[in-house]
């Protein structure tokens, strides 16, 4: 990599250098403006839209946890989030190992129902399921954001676990078997541990897909306490859609830590979502 | 392996959760299609009185326009404009790894962060794509982005394409990695120039990738809400209704439930058809794909 | 028997301490400015007196409370004990749902029903379902009327109109000028809608009117056509801003303090929100819209609403929720109500002897001296129907359509629908 770089540059690198940092800046500007007009005051927003604050306002950011309640929203977003995650991928785990690697009644049916998902958008059941969870009693806690979350991302996450599972020779499971082991001791101790690497892609998939969820989010919750980000958001923007320097400085802590995760993480979550492409 | 029923236990619970909320609800969904409800009171049967309307509403089959117009941009603002991106982008050269970065970086961020801050962005009179046009002297350029029909659903558009291009740009990208660099030096020696190199190599190459980036494109455009929602709320005039904003609307602000569930039907099966043809296409680029 | 008295009042002591303190759930749309400021100093007061019962409150901005905010809430499971709501249609419809509870026997007590102004009891105020009261009242709304920028209008030497013929003029001056005549945020289309209906209640025939909301006629009508022609007559004198079809209700509020037009038809609420959105020093007053047709009955009207508190029907904690009812309807927080919150109060006597501000007085007079108070068509009639005349309205104020082609696409849409 390093000796490609000490080449001098041909015209046509140039100008490719050129336009692709022309368009990337581009791109890239609305998110810098975000952050930097979080950092000024409403008058100066509308004053000098561009360029850096005449004073940095740090309170601002004080400002929007405390107004938007932002460390809840935040801790209910995780609590969703890591629970329904922990969900779907060890049931789609277990279900794509018994799918690809075990024989039973209905196996070929079950599996083709269990895609069903992949073609429906969620939109689709949100009025059933709101009368269901309101049935269950479920509505507005976090277990109605929690298990449909969970539920409508297994479709994905067992069609990419079971091509996972098919990519890979059972060679070891059949060892493991002719050891004398039962199929619950190679599936925890040969199975997962084979296909890691894979349920830690669908851990970060879902995360995001999870994470981001709205529709669901701003139907099955009212409570304000038990909200969670995406709907926090939306919900601060229509109370404050006048106060642009509130606003901005609540995406901003919305938004910068997982944009500093995203950058730690790049090559998991990268894997993550081109997974679905490209099985 | 083994057999028998008793490895139904190991997809129990993922059936028993999928059967629950996603199955059941579906289920429930096709009763309600053909009641009157208003989600309190107890449903009541109208037969197909729900179909009739939705077949009816002006603006419900003007909402299956706009989510295919919708998704036609998105595959010129997402694929297509990813597709060129990583070319452009694919470079070992100084710079261009966080090039990369920085491009794919909307992709990271929430649907409301994103359209919160196209919001403010769009804004007619202290957006940042107004005041940009007027400080370089363009102000008859300067538009209420959202607020006109004319522009509103693409504006959407470029929203949509500023958030996604970075994840068909890395599917690409990936893609690009893999052609041998032999093939571009021998063409290059037989006198292809860039152009010819990316039409009669680099594309033929990406079919299939391609293939499967304009089918995700097409199922993820119908089940399009959130930007909707928070840019427009299918407003000026409807311009920028699609089905999953009118339906949300018919159940929970108008309360007409039963009518909503109609609607989501009339979507399933849309939805459905294409996917089952999207399944069909796949299937045959499983086949030739290496 | 006996024994099962004991272990009754056992259970009883034992649960004692649970249900010491209720907690009580409003959801409203107040997310702040004065309005907010006297709900919660009234709320802070009533728990100072009733340590028993905590309030929370659940608070959601006017556009998301009446799309899916509340009615999400009002099918939910843990329903809100107390709701805020508009007099009119939306009481009748949640009375049907099963959603309101009859308070006609909590009022009859103590003479509390009498405690209100008469007018809030009659029929047209809208509180009432075949006689029996839905609501509790909270305040008159004025819907719609004219604010405008009193700095800007002394600049161009401007009056407020005293006929129509002179609004138009005026607007072309302020026109002519550069300056943006009118700011509306339409987005939800209920703003300018509500406009357009006070100025159809004054050319269109009453019966016309009705008939049509009520799907008993159609909307292209000659009187239906001169309403939506007035509007096409601001719209051709380049009355509206711009971004008048995507602009938010707040946004455009916002926009008429900070100076951006020089005039915003908007309801009585609009001096509640002075407080946090106008600069120091910033000036404002109103008029109504000006005389059309002064054959007309109601040539002189104001368009007006009631708004007021539902009990739910399923809540568990009804005696509670009456219990706050009272306490927010007693005249000492009525003052509060409208002294702080700068609204007027449907308790008798109490906009007379309250020390209100001047822009709350200059309402009151208002609906005080019109002939006629007329109640916007979402809270009257089936709200997709008055929905789809908010719209039709809203096409010939961008200039998409001509008010024939609105009303025939009105007709057709409200055929298609069905009856409401």
């Amino acid at each position: 990599m390093s000796h490609a770089t000490e080449r001098r540059r041909t015209p046509g690198e140039w100008l490719q250098l050129a336009v692709a940092a022309t368009v990337v800046l581009a791109m890239f500007y609305p998110t810098v403006w975000m952050v930097l007009s979080a950092f000024k005051s409403n008058r100066e927003i509308f004053a000098a839209p561009f360029g850096l604050p005449m004073d940095w306002r740090w309170e601002n950011f004080a400002e929007a946890w405390e107004v938007g309640g932002l460390g809840e929203l935040y801790l209910n977003s995780v609590i969703v989030t890591g629970t329904a995650v922990v969900i779907c991928v060890g049931f789609a785990t277990a279900a794509a190992f018994a799918f690809t690697r075990l024989e039973f009644p209905g196996r070929r049916a079950l599996y083709r129902i269990m895609l069903i998902g992949l073609l429906l958008p969620p939109p689709v059941v949100a009025i059933p399921l709101f009368s269901l969870l309101r049935d269950l009693n479920l509505l507005n806690t976090l277990w109605a954001l929690i298990l449909p979350g969970a539920a409508w991302s297994l479709s994905l996450t067992v069609f990419l676990m079971s091509s996972y599972f098919n990519s890979v020779r059972p060679d070891m499971e059949e060892a493991a078997l002719l050891d004398g082991a039962n199929i619950w001791q190679i599936f925890l101790t040969v199975s997962v541990p084979m296909v890691w690497p894979a349920m830690l892609t669908m851990v970060i998939l879902n995360t995001i897909n999870i994470w981001n969820e709205l529709i669901f989010a701003l139907l099955f919750i009212t409570d304000e306490d038990k909200r969670t980000l995406p709907v926090g958001l939306v919900r601060f923007y229509g109370y404050h859609s006048t106060d642009y320097a509130l606003v901005f400085a609540a995406l901003t802590i919305t938004t910068i830590p997982i944009l500093a995760l995203y950058f730690l993480l790049q090559r998991h979550v990268i894997a993550g979502l081109t997974a679905t492409a490209m099985e | 392996m083994a057999s028998g029923a008793a490895n139904l236990l190991f997809v129990a619970p993922a059936v028993a959760l999928f059967g629950g909320f996603v199955l059941f609800p579906l289920a429930s969904a096709v009763y309600y299609a053909f009641t009157v409800w208003n989600g309190f009171s107890p449903p009541q049967w109208v037969g197909f009185a729900n179909f009739q309307r939705a077949f009816a509403d002006l603006t419900h089959l003007f909402a299956y326009v706009h989510v295919t117009l919708y998704i036609l941009g998105t595959l010129v603002f997402e694929v297509a404009f990813g597709l060129m991106m990583a070319v452009l982008l694919n470079s070992d050269r100084r710079g261009f790894g966080v090039m990369r970065g920085m491009f794919f970086s909307p992709m990271v961020l929430s649907m409301t962060a994103a359209g919160v801050l196209w919001a403010f962005v769009l804004d007619y009179r202290t957006g940042l794509l107004n005041a940009t046009l007027r400080a370089i002297g363009l102000d008859a350029f300067a538009q209420p982005w959202l607020s006109q029909s004319s522009t509103a659903l693409f504006a959407i558009m470029i929203v949509s394409g500023w958030k996604f291009s970075g994840l068909y740009m890395v599917i690409f990208f990936a893609a690009l990695r893999r052609i041998p660099r032999s093939i571009y030096e021998a063409a290059r020696l037989d006198g292809a120039g860039p152009f010819a190199q990316f039409f009669s190599i680099t594309l033929p190459l990406l079919r299939q990738n391609l293939l499967v980036c304009i089918l995700l494109a097409v199922t993820g455009g119908f089940a399009g809400f959130d930007l909707f929602f928070i840019l427009t709320n299918g407003g000026p005039f409807g311009a920028t209704e699609v089905p999953a904003t009118w339906i949300i609307k018919q159940a929970f602000d108008q309360n007409q439930l039963g009518y909503g569930t109609a609607l989501t039907v009339i979507l399933a099966v849309v939805v459905m058809s294409v996917a089952i043809a999207y399944l069909h296409f796949s299937e045959r680029a499983h086949v030739t794909r290496y | 028997m006996k024994s099962l008295t004991i272990s009754i009042a056992v259970v009883a002591v034992l649960t004692a301490p649970a249900i010491a303190q209720t907690e009580l759930r409003i959801t409203h749309s107040m997310t702040g400015g004065s309005n907010r400021d006297a709900l919660d100093q009234i709320i802070a007061n009533f728990e100072a007196e009733h340590p028993d019962i905590a309030i929370e409150q659940i608070v959601f901005d006017d556009d998301l409370y009446s799309g899916t905010g509340l009615i999400t809430q009002l099918q939910s499971s843990s329903v809100p004990d107390i709701y805020f709501q508009w007099a009119g249609y939306p009481v009748l419809r949640d009375a049907d749902a099963g959603y309101a509870m009859n308070l006609s026997d909590a009022l009859a007590e103590d003479g509390w029903k009498d405690s209100f102004l008469e007018s809030v009891w009659t029929e047209g105020a809208g509180t009432l379902v075949d006689g029996e009261a839905y609501m509790v009242p909270m305040s008159i709304d004025l819907t719609n009327t004219i604010w405008y920028n009193t700095a800007m209008f002394a600049e161009h030497g401007l009056e407020p109109p005293a006929t129509w013929d002179e609004f138009i003029a005026l607007i072309e001056t302020l026109a002519a000028a550069g300056e943006t005549p009118v700011i509306e945020g339409n987005s939800e289309l209920w703003p300018l809608g509500n406009w357009a209906s006070h100025i159809a209640s004054r050319v269109v025939p009453v019966e016309e009117y009705e008939a049509a909301f009520n799907q008993d006629g159609p909307f292209n009508t000659a009187g239906f056509t001169r309403a939506l022609e007035l509007i096409d007559q601001l719209q051709e004198a380049g009355a509206f801003n711009r971004d008048l079809q995507g602009l938010g209700a707040d946004p455009a509020m916002a926009g008429f303090f900070q100076g951006a037009a020089a005039m915003h038809p908007i309801g009585s609420w609009l001096i509640g929100s002075a407080s946090e959105l106008a600069d120091e020093g910033f000036d404002y007053d109103q008029f109504d819209t000006p005389m059309i047709d002064p054959d007309h009955p109601l040539s002189d009207s104001v368009i007006g609403t009631v708004t007021g508190w539902i009990v739910h029907d399923q809540s568990a904690n009804k005696d509670a929720a009456i219990t706050f009812l009272k306490f927010f309807t007693s005249e000492e927080s009525q003052t509060i109500w409208a002294e702080t919150g700068a609204l007027l109060s449907p308790v008798a006597g109490v906009n007379d002897s309250a020390d209100l501000d001047e822009k709350t007085q200059s309402v009151a007079a208002m609906i005080a001296e019109a002939g006629s108070m007329v109640p916007p068509p979402d809270t009257t009639y089936p709200v997709p129907v008055a929905e789809a005349f908010y719209q039709a309205a809203a096409y010939v104020a961008a200039g998409e359509r001509t008010p024939e082609e609105a009303l025939t696409w009105l007709d057709e849409t409200i055929a298609a629908m069905g009856p409401q």
